[in-house]
């Protein structure tokens, strides 16, 4: 029974990591242009979708690690320069709407393309197999995910933290209007911001086709995750977003063992219970 | 100085329902000019619930995405209570809609503990809840499968009469009158004092509170008044189909209801109305003709949101002022 709940909970890790990277993504575009992506799960269905046929051409997964998310970036800064810049500073109805008429057209076009029937992708040949640690066996492409994420997303936190486009980004959160007084062009950063995020998303579905099979719907579903995810870990903070993922995919994954059908009612009920008992979220800054 | 001549005492009352008047002439031909009553219907009750965001949405400044799951509640309510409770028609409606009000309530009162996007989000978050609630407790909801067999109840009281409502006809005027009765109530709550105070909150909350008003309870208010009006729209459209499915809690129907009062016109009583019209028209015409219309709804979204925000109902505002305005000579 307990190794059946440690590797559960290192599946609940690894599903985590990935609500982590989308969270994150979900958080900056949010906390500093303002906008509730409604499109954040397209990208990541996009970037299955992307992936599967980049690995068909090419039959390499590492293509796709770099390729896809830099496509899934040029179609989101694409996408902020042509409409999404149109509604900066508006009714954030408006910005949910569009974004949200996006998603629906987005998901449309990828029907179109792939057709309505899911996919399913092979876990890439060099990654398959199995490593026991203690009697339990850990699947070589879980570890993987694990550690690629985990890299990924200090790497975002040094950036984040350290460099000059991230403290562009903090104090954008903090003051947008100060910092363009400062003579930053914030323009430009917003179009880069939106475009890291959708690289990270669209990453992220690259590295969860293997995991879960690719289908239409699956940026739907995903969608409403991340939102619950952001709202446990809070608005606008990397840390939030760290920790609400993880809450999510150990939550998840645990009540999986206990109770299959309620493994992701699990999700929108610590949301509710964060919200009452601490309604900014664990790590969140501002109301 | 002159005194104003008050209007004839009939003149006054036609002048003040002459809206409501028209919109049940206009809905009492529908079912003969349609090709099919069944699509008369659709477009009553979801113009009803469009309306009723409309209160949510255009009058008062809440935004939501869980239309759906105050609609699926009341149409899983009725229709549970319908199966087995009892076959009174006017209880199984009582049931659903208070069940949907009930849920309104609650989601209105986690929803407003933030504001801005966040309250949206947690409206979306809570809705998304609700579908997998009825998706995995297949026991009580049917699950994918849906609750089959619901009986449509006639009118009555025992002893007293009985209408049969089994036709299509004279279900679409049964739900006529409720529909009717539930526009001329919202009309009178937007023109009430408390319509106005809603408006204010639309326009400036900080404003709103510092005048004193609890805004947060105006808000959970409208909520709830949302959940209602809603809830009646679900109620009688599972008595008119006769069937309860997952697809009525999905976040679909939630995002149609949204493209209805975008489409037609926010803050105005006619604009939904035109904008269920034309949704539901296109999507029964669209989905015949191609299986991804979707596509051409999701491209409205972003046309109307960039072109015409004021929806075809603020289009028509225009051109009427226009109109009027070379009429006069300038």
């Amino acid at each position: 029974m307990t190794d059946l709940i440690i590797a559960q909970a290192f599946n609940g890790l690894v599903l985590g990591m990935i609500y982590v990277l989308l969270a994150m993504g979900l958080s900056i575009v949010w906390g500093m242009m303002d906008i509730i992506n409604f499109a954040h799960g397209l990208f990541f269905a996009i970037g299955a979708y992307l992936a599967f046929t980049v690995a068909s051409w090419s039959g390499s997964f590492l293509v796709c690690l770099l390729a896809v998310p830099l496509a899934t970036a040029l179609i989101g800064m694409l996408l902020e320069v042509t409409l999404l810049r149109r509604l900066y500073g508006q009714n954030i109805l408006y910005q949910i709407l569009m974004t949200y008429g996006i998603a629906i057209a987005g998901r449309e076009l990828v029907i179109m393309l792939y057709g309505p029937v899911g996919k399913s992708f092979d876990q890439p040949e060099l990654l398959t197999g199995v490593i026991p640690i203690a009697g339990i066996f850990f699947p070589i492409y879980r570890i993987f995910v694990f550690g690629l994420t985990a890299l990924l997303t200090l790497g975002m936190w040094f950036v984040i933290e350290k460099t000059r486009w991230g403290s562009i980004i903090r104090a954008g959160t903090e003051n947008l209007k100060m910092v363009s007084c400062l003579g930053i062009n914030i323009s430009r950063v917003f179009t880069l911001t939106f475009g890291v995020a959708m690289a990270i998303a669209g990453l992220s579905g690259v590295l969860a086709a293997p995991m879960r099979g690719i289908e239409p719907f699956m940026g739907d579903l995903i969608l409403g995750i991340c939102f619950a995810t952001v709202v446990i870990g809070g608005m606008g903070s990397f840390a939030g977003a760290v920790v609400g993922g993880l809450i999510v995919g150990l939550s998840q994954s645990m009540v999986t063992l206990v109770m299959p059908s309620a493994s992701v009612i699990i999700i929108f009920m610590v949301m509710a219970a964060i919200l009452l008992i601490r309604p900014r979220g664990l790590m969140g800054i501002r109301d | 100085m002159p005194t104003r001549t008050e209007p004839a005492p009939l003149n006054r009352w036609w002048q003040s329902h002459r809206s409501v008047a028209l919109l049940a002439g206009l809905f009492a031909v529908f079912p003969f000019v349609l090709p099919y009553t069944a699509l008369a219907n659709e477009i009553m009750l979801f113009a009803l619930a469009a309306v009723a965001f409309d209160l949510c949405l255009g009058y008062s400044g809440v935004m939501m995405f869980c239309q759906a799951s105050f609609f699926g509640t009341a149409v899983y309510a009725t229709a549970l209570t319908l199966l087995h409770l009892t076959s009174n028609l006017f209880a199984a409606m009582v049931v659903g809609v208070l069940a949907a009000s009930l849920l309104a309530l609650v989601v209105g009162f986690m929803a407003t503990q933030r504001s801005g996007s966040y309250s949206v989000l947690l409206t979306l978050a809570f809705a998304e809840m609700i579908y997998f609630i009825a998706f995995q407790w297949s026991g009580l909801t049917g699950g994918d499968n849906g609750l089959t067999g619901i009986k449509r109840p006639n009118l009555e009281i025992p002893g007293l009469f009985s209408i049969s409502l089994q036709s299509s006809l004279a279900y679409y005027f049964f739900s006529f009158v409720f529909f009717i009765a539930a526009f001329y109530t919202i009309r009178r709550i937007t023109l009430s004092p408390f319509g106005k105070v809603l408006m204010a909150v639309r326009e400036n909350e900080q404003r709103a509170q510092a005048i004193g008003y609890n805004t947060r309870r105006y808000k959970m208010a409208v909520f709830v008044i949302g959940g209602f009006f809603m809830g009646l729209a679900g109620s009688l459209y599972c008595m008119y189909i006769c069937f309860a499915h997952i697809h009525f809690v999905h976040f679909e129907i939630s995002g149609n209801i949204v493209m209805m009062v975008l489409t037609g016109g926010m803050g105005t009583l006619f604009g939904p109305v035109i904008g269920a019209f034309i949704i539901v028209l296109a999507s029964d015409l669209a989905s015949a003709l191609w299986d991804r219309w979707m596509l051409i709804m999701g491209a409205m979204f972003v046309f109307f949101v960039l072109f015409a925000r004021g929806g075809l109902w603020g289009l028509i505002e225009k051109l009427l002022r226009a109109k009027a305005a070379r009429g006069k000579g300038i």
